[in-house]
């Protein structure tokens, strides 16, 4: 019983959160002013702990109980239905993870005594979650635009100089990219009903309708705009500076780390299982894209000054490799994007935190630190761990996603070589792998523009104090986990991986077969 | 027969008695505004009991016929009507007044003689006593010459909407010598020349008086002249009617290609024309006004379908559509009192008034139909019943058009959380002290 309503109170809790705080009187007595932050901060981990649950279920027998489904609207097929399945585990453990980590790091900065910033954290970890643990198309749908809203509105009223224009632009881009994504999702429950007889907008429901190659194409495009504005790819990429450096700290790692993983996630859960001919054909294009991606990001971030922008263009480079890993459509490569989302989620969201503490300490010329690694020898270090997850050092969790990505994308286009397709996939490989050095490179540019360097004679920076150190502590350990002994996570995704990559597989026999037949008929005709 | 027509016309046989009664406090003086607010919203309520008694029973009954039926549609827009005119009148209980009370609940009256109607003649009926008191209420309220400029145009033009219906159904009677709806509405599908020149006029009078593009020429004087209870009133309830009207007439019958592909062509054009030209209003009133135009647009967009499911649709949009504006307006009378009227008066609502502004917030992104709030699944159940039907092209360019929508909701709901100069002060001496 109480297992299939775990799925329910993982964004059910921190709604309730975020209604709780709202209730409570504005003006509290000077003792009781940390009560709302305290609220939160116990939510959030309640969520956690749930997941941590979650975590601990070793068969596949249990976590199949982990599904919560309600019919809604019988009449249009839309159910209250979240599962945990091994697609969205790794995102469900980032979603919990980050957010009480990002509330521990800025404790006491000005926004968090605000009730309204802390609703609205707990409203987009509501939206992140549902969206994520959604089994049901339209309620994904649903999720998937109510993250703007918390996440405009936090962006908006709580960011840098230039706010106002970086929540307008990022809400209207994103919603832009999403336009056609409901027509989309209303084309394939008009599908089903054609199919049928009955409206249904369940993925497992929709996953077996045989949709013919115009709808493919729709559906492909409609869901790879969306998701393309989302992660960002290049070239859908321009909301991306002007977001991350705009927002405040807390808001930009909750954007890099999770909101970005949406987009990936959606290509994995809908655009290739709904179309598979269209993205085997188109598998070669989104490849060059993805490969752009990581060039131009790594490109634009060794030329940057601003710290923020720097980290910024960084994520967008490591969006290219998920993209890459999923569109090479070989078991390794899936698992290592899977694995990538949760690694790069980490890193990323870690090196936001910290130029925020040191912005927080620093106020505006935080721009100007350097000689970290004197003032600040904790902090120092902490951050040298992030920037070598995400340089994909060996013993960290890049090193391993990043790995199993090139190493899919190799073994899939020595495959496409021999088979005599064209040597595409191995030079968009080479060309992944030489983004790895200029990973190395602008991050190192980084380390030593803020860490080292001689040390400057303003008043000296607090170090890290044990509360922000506890609150990193876990996004660590993960990263080192990972990076050392990465079966025990591995093995929850395992099975979808090589399930998406079945998919693939037959998607293409079928297009093979297609194809000789149509060759054959022409064949004939010409005789 | 008898128990029938009092059980089954009960909600409008209240509103008659609450009508005469507020005329007679009115002619002797007694009573105050307050008590007939009070009048006023326990008869609305007795109304929609009564109505939900009935469509829990599922009571159908023809009681005059070929003039007047109640079936299930009946019932529900009703009850869709009488609802909103309840939350109406609840939210604006503070500036009504005996006689704005009296003008409202005719109003209501019209809308459900509509409702009930079965053949032109009561239809007609309904829909004069639905726009008559309006004018009326135009005229009260703010500023005089502003007001009555907007009232006169408001006249006129329903004026010469009315004239084409009944021109319109002049050509109905004189080709199938019957002034039953039904019989309209199969005749106007199956398009004899002088079937389509009937219902061409009378869907033409109704979209003049729903303002859909190119009819919508009025209401943006009409709706920003008038007092923002009134504005209220008529871009929810009174629009939200004469849409449910076209749902009477036509029922869930499949109209044929070439109605339904220029219905479909008008209802883009509307969505975007509304859309654009909201995007540069400053304030409020005519803002509403435009976004009411797109709205009508969406709603209009509805009659393509030939799922049979135009009814439930229409019901749902018309319901989560004006609970969205009168929530709206209610809110906006909060946190801009004393008659003001710009946007710019919105700035750094939500420090001053935090329950309106969210109300607000909320209703406004109901509007724009992002998730998870109603205004959402409302154009999910029109879109879906469009796509259905096979307009999955023109579809997807009213997405587009509802997008640029978006853009205004987002600035006025984005004004809300705006910092006041003051408040961005504290914020910079803060940060430099740490």
């Amino acid at each position: 019983m109480l297992e299939s309503t775990i799925p329910l109170l993982l964004p059910g809790l921190p709604t309730l959160g975020a209604i709780a705080i709202g209730l409570l009187p504005a003006n509290l007595p000077h003792g009781r002013c940390a009560m709302p932050r305290v609220c939160a901060l116990v939510v959030m981990l309640a969520v956690l702990a749930l997941v941590v649950r979650i975590f601990l279920y070793d068969s596949p027998a249990e976590t199949a109980l982990l599904d919560f489904n309600l019919p809604w609207m019988p009449s249009l097929g839309i159910n209250l239905h979240l599962g945990v399945d091994g697609c969205n585990f790794y995102l469900v453990l980032l979603s919990a993870l980050l957010f009480p980590v990002v509330l521990g790091c800025t404790w006491n900065a000005a926004e968090s005594r605000r009730p309204l910033y802390l609703a609205l954290m707990l409203l987009l970890q509501a939206s992140l979650l549902g969206m994520f643990l959604s089994q049901n198309l339209v309620l994904l749908f649903v999720f998937w635009e109510a993250v703007l809203i918390p996440i405009s509105v936090l962006i908006f009223v709580f960011g840098g100089e230039r706010r106002r224009q970086a929540a307008t632009a990022f809400f209207l881009y994103t919603l832009a990219g999403s336009v056609l994504l409901l027509a989309a999702v209303i084309a394939l429950g008009v599908a089903c009903l054609r199919q049928t007889g009955a409206w249904s907008f369940e993925l497992n429901v929709l996953l077996g309708t045989r949709l013919d190659w115009g709808m493919q194409l729709f559906v492909f495009t409609a869901i790879m705009l969306a998701c393309a504005v989302k992660c960002p790819l290049v070239p859908f990429h321009s909301w991306l500076p002007l977001a991350y450096s705009e927002a405040p700290a807390s808001a930009s790692a909750l954007m890099a780390g999770a909101l970005s993983k949406m987009g990936a996630f959606g290509m994995l859960k809908l655009a290739v299982p709904f179309a598979p001919d269209a993205a085997l054909a188109s598998a070669p294009y989104i490849v060059c894209v993805a490969v752009a991606s990581i060039l131009y990001g790594a490109i634009l971030a060794l030329r940057q000054e601003n710290y923020k922008l720097l980290v910024a263009y960084s994520s967008l480079s490591h969006m290219g490799y998920i993209v890459l890993g999923i569109f090479s459509f070989q078991q390794t490569s899936l698992h290592g994007s899977m694995l990538q989302m949760l690694s790069h989620g980490i890193a990323v969201a870690g090196l936001f935190l910290l130029l925020g503490a040191v912005e927080q300490r620093m106020g505006r010329t935080y721009a100007q630190v350097h000689a970290l690694a004197v003032a600040t020898p904790r902090l120092a270090v902490v951050l040298m761990l992030f920037v070598l997850t995400s340089l994909a050092l060996p013993l960290t969790s890049g090193f391993t996603a990043e790995f199993l990505i090139l190493f899919g994308a190799f073994t899939q286009g020595l495959n496409a070589w021999h088979a005599h397709e064209g040597p595409l996939l191995i030079v968009v490989a080479l060309l992944a792998s030489t983004g790895i050095v200029v990973g190395a490179a602008y991050m190192l540019r980084f380390a030593r523009a803020i860490m080292f360097g001689k040390a400057a004679d303003t008043m000296p920076l607090r170090d890290l104090c044990p509360r922000e150190m506890v609150s990193l502590a876990p996004l660590l350990l993960l990263i080192l986990w990972i990076g050392i002994a990465p079966t025990a996570i591995m093995d929850k995704a395992r099975s979808v991986a090589s399930q998406l990559s079945g998919t693939a597989a037959v998607a293409a026999q079928h297009l093979s077969a297609l194809a000789s037949a149509t060759a054959d008929t022409a064949g004939t005709h010409g005789d | 027969m008898a128990i029938d027509l009092l059980y089954g016309l009960l909600a409008e046989h209240l509103l008659v008695v609450l009508l005469l009664v507020l005329m007679l406090l009115e002619m002797l003086k007694a009573g105050g505004p307050r008590a007939a607010a009070v009048l006023g919203v326990l008869v609305l309520v007795a109304g929609c009991a009564v109505l939900l008694r009935q469509y829990s029973q599922g009571y159908a009954v023809d009681l005059v016929p070929e003039e007047i039926r109640i079936d299930r549609f009946t019932v529900l827009a009703k009850l869709v009507i009488l609802a909103c005119g309840l939350l109406f009148s609840v939210t604006f209980a503070a500036s009504a007044t005996c006689k704005s009370v009296f003008l409202v609940c005719a109003s209501l009256l019209g809308a459900l003689l509509v409702m009930d109607s079965a053949g032109f003649i009561s239809l007609f009926i309904g829909i004069e006593m639905l726009s008559l008191p309006a004018f009326a209420l135009m005229v009260r309220g703010a500023g005089a010459t502003v007001a009555s400029e907007a009232a006169f145009k408001y006249l006129l033009l329903s004026s010469i909407a009315t004239a084409l219906i009944l021109f319109g159904i002049a050509f109905a009677y004189g080709s199938s010598g019957t002034l039953s709806i039904g019989a309209f509405a199969h005749a106007a599908a199956a398009g004899s020349s002088q079937d389509v020149a009937g219902t061409v006029l009378v869907a033409s009078g109704l979209f003049l008086k729903a303002a859909v593009f190119p009819f919508h020429g009025w209401a943006p004087d009409a709706y920003g002249g008038a007092a923002l209870p009134v504005t209220s009133f008529l871009a929810s309830i009174v629009k939200g009617t004469v849409f449910l009207t076209l749902v009477r007439i036509f029922g869930n019958v499949a109209l044929d290609s070439a109605t339904a592909s220029s219905i479909a062509l008008l209802a883009v054009l509307s969505i975007f024309y509304g859309n654009f030209a909201a995007i540069q209003q400053r304030t409020f009133k005519k803002l509403l006004a435009y976004s009411s135009i797109a709205h009508a647009g969406y709603m209009l967009f509805a009659f393509v379908d030939v799922t049979g499911h135009r009814m439930d649709d229409l019901l749902w949009y018309v319901f989560i559509y004006a609970v969205a504006v009168i929530s709206a307006c209610a809110s906006f009378s909060i946190l801009c009192p004393r008659e003001r009227d710009d946007v710019q008066s919105l700035d750094g609502a939500f420090r001053s008034h935090p329950a309106a502004a969210l109300v607000f917030g909320a209703a406004l992104l109901s509007l724009a139909g992002l998730p998870p709030l109603p205004g959402f699944f409302a154009k999910l159940l029109v879109f879906r019943s469009v796509i259905a039907s096979g307009y999955l092209g023109l579809a997807s360019i009213a997405f587009i058009g509802s997008f640029i929508g978006i853009t205004y909701y987002l600035s006025l709901f984005f004004r809300l959380f705006a910092a006041s100069s003051q408040s961005v002060e504290v914020e910079s001496n803060r940060s430099e002290t740490r």
